[in-house]
């Protein structure tokens, strides 16, 4: 009973929002007013916004797939290579986990900074701030959650199979291109969702490192304080949620079932 | 093989790079930085006195939702039957959608003309003008918008321990004749203790630098470090000052991880 009122509580803000995406008023308060969805359809016509999910959807694009890419590759030298000094990569690897991401907002802001500062006197072009960092500040939060994704499936496939392969003849690389991946295409996938949530929802080190260019979060935040925008703000928001919600638990569940017909046991 | 190294350097090298950004905290000019540290330690009590708060409020916060959690866990693991992951999946989905717009739903239903207020005021409970003030911008609005934001995230490494604990020694438990209370509090406790403290590691040490949720429903009293951090750099200029005090955090958090890290294993984390 206790599970069930704790999961009113989750969605109940959820709930809220679109309840009041539908309401007909400036203020976000009981009595409602009306209802209307022409909030949503101001949605369209606003420019600012529009390009701020764009710019956001391409980041997050962008740097899911390098830490994907990148998770994959680390989480498969983690648990298949005898690599000196495991404990201490491994550490490192998931290190941006604990640190407060106003630090590495900061450190990131430092060091591009510097890399400027570096640049620009002695060959005349700079770094500079915009997507480019916001990209590269996402991937490395990213990169935890991705191998924390692969890796227990990776471990959990055992080395049978791609030994299996190896007798049959084949090279490392299209054994692992041929029995490996496909076998951990579901978990890829969670992970590619996991960093893309992460990375388009991202305010902390956008804020630092985004230079002029305009995120979703960046703008959301900024909008918050004004009245006029609020209904609009809300409207997208919900969008947002409710898509990332089917999303999240789609994908999930999908991976679940298709697990299962590969035959594997759950993870999680 | 060399392919495997190499493309396992790189990862690597990205996260060295940026713990270069962080060494780089330290301003190039030593006198001045002694100065600069100085004055964190002595002058500047606020901030000691703000980091402080913080790391009460975050022990605050983690503690809750440990204790939140924990019932959510277990329950998925130890009662539920077959249903448990689509149950567990519900219960995370909303953690993996967007930080930034569950904040800010709270915001809308706390706020003075918000839901909660006008709700009241239209049930006649409260005249309208006189809304409850501490239900915004104030420490308790931080504590719980960021209970709410981490439940869902700390339900799932409990519900992994639990679950994956040998059942026969709870059963063995009750074979010997104690309750299920008894069984709970000598057996199933202890033994899942280990994956709770990782779970209350990795809500705790974020949680110190929180600045997002504090400036979004935290006004003036619900104010936490990482506001002066973040604020020091973004609206100040003085990196200087900020970089001291980002570098205190770093060299706290550092030794918690110290601390806390014995329960802290890839093991434990995986579940995460």
């Amino acid at each position: 009973m206790f599970f069930g009122v704790l999961l009113i509580f989750l969605y109940a803000p959820i709930a809220v929002l679109v309840i009041f995406s539908f309401n007909d008023s400036l203020l976000v308060s009981l009595p409602l007013s009306g209802f209307t969805t022409k909030w949503y359809r101001l949605l369209l016509d606003n420019e600012e916004l529009t390009s701020s999910l764009q710019v956001s959807l391409v980041i997050a694009g962008i740097s899911s797939v390098v830490a994907v890419g990148l998770g994959v590759l680390a989480s498969y030298a983690l648990v298949r290579r005898r690599v000196p000094g495991k404990g201490a990569a491994s550490a490192l690897l998931l290190s941006p986990l604990v640190i407060p991401y106003v630090v590495f907002g900061i450190a990131l802001l430092i060091l591009f900074q510097s890399l400027d500062d570096f640049l620009i006197p002695r060959f005349g072009f700079y770094f500079g701030f915009g997507v480019h960092t916001i990209v590269i500040g996402h991937v490395v939060v990213s990169i935890p959650y991705t191998i924390l994704t692969i890796m227990p499936r990776l471990e959990k496939l055992g080395v049978a199979v791609e030994e299996a392969a190896h007798d049959l003849g084949g090279s490392s690389v299209s054994t692992f291109r041929r029995v490996t991946l496909p076998l951990l295409t579901p978990s890829v996938i969670s992970a590619y969702l996991i960093a893309f949530t992460l990375s388009f929802d991202e305010y902390a080190i956008a804020s630092f490192v985004a230079g002029d260019v305009s995120t979703y979060p960046l703008f959301l935040y900024g909008q918050v304080r004004i009245r006029i925008g609020l209904p609009q703000m809300i409207a997208i928001s919900v969008i947002v949620l409710v898509l990332s919600l089917v999303f999240v638990i789609g994908v999930e569940a999908w991976r679940r079932h298709a697990e299962q017909r590969l035959g594997m046991q759950p993870v999680v | 093989m060399l392919w495997l190294i190499l493309f396992f350097i790189v990862p690597i090298f990205i996260v060295a790079a940026y713990s270069v950004g962080l060494l780089s905290l330290l301003p190039s000019d030593a006198g001045v930085s002694f100065f600069a540290w100085k004055r964190l330690l002595e002058w500047d009590a606020v901030y000691l006195q703000l980091f402080r708060k913080s790391i009460w409020m975050a022990l605050e916060v983690s503690v809750i939702v440990v204790v939140l959690a924990y019932p959510v866990g277990y329950f998925l693991a130890l009662v539920v039957g077959r249903r448990r992951y689509i149950l567990l999946l519900l219960i995370i989905a909303p953690f993996l959608t967007s930080y930034l717009l569950r904040v800010l739903a709270w915001r809308l239903i706390l706020g003075a003309e918000g839901v909660v207020n006008s709700l009241l005021v239209t049930i006649g409970a409260r005249e309208a003008g006189d809304p409850i003030q501490w239900l915004i911008y104030s420490r308790f609005t931080v504590i719980l918008v960021l209970v709410y934001v981490w439940v869902p995230f700390v339900a799932l490494p409990i519900f992994v321990t639990l679950e994956n604990l040998d059942r026969s020694l709870l059963e063995a438990g009750s074979d010997l004749g104690a309750s299920r209370v008894r069984t709970f509090l000598r057996v199933t406790l202890p033994l899942s203790l280990p994956g709770v403290a990782a779970a209350f590691t990795f809500v705790f040490i974020p949680t110190i630098g929180e600045f997002i949720t504090p400036s979004l429903v935290g006004g003036t009293k619900g104010t936490m470090y990482g506001n002066a951090i973040s604020e020091l750099f973004l609206k100040g200029s003085n990196w200087e000052t900020g970089s001291v005090l980002a570098l205190f955090l770093v060299i706290v958090v550092a030794v918690l991880m110290l601390v806390l890290g014995r329960f802290v294993q890839v093991r434990n984390v995986e579940a995460i």
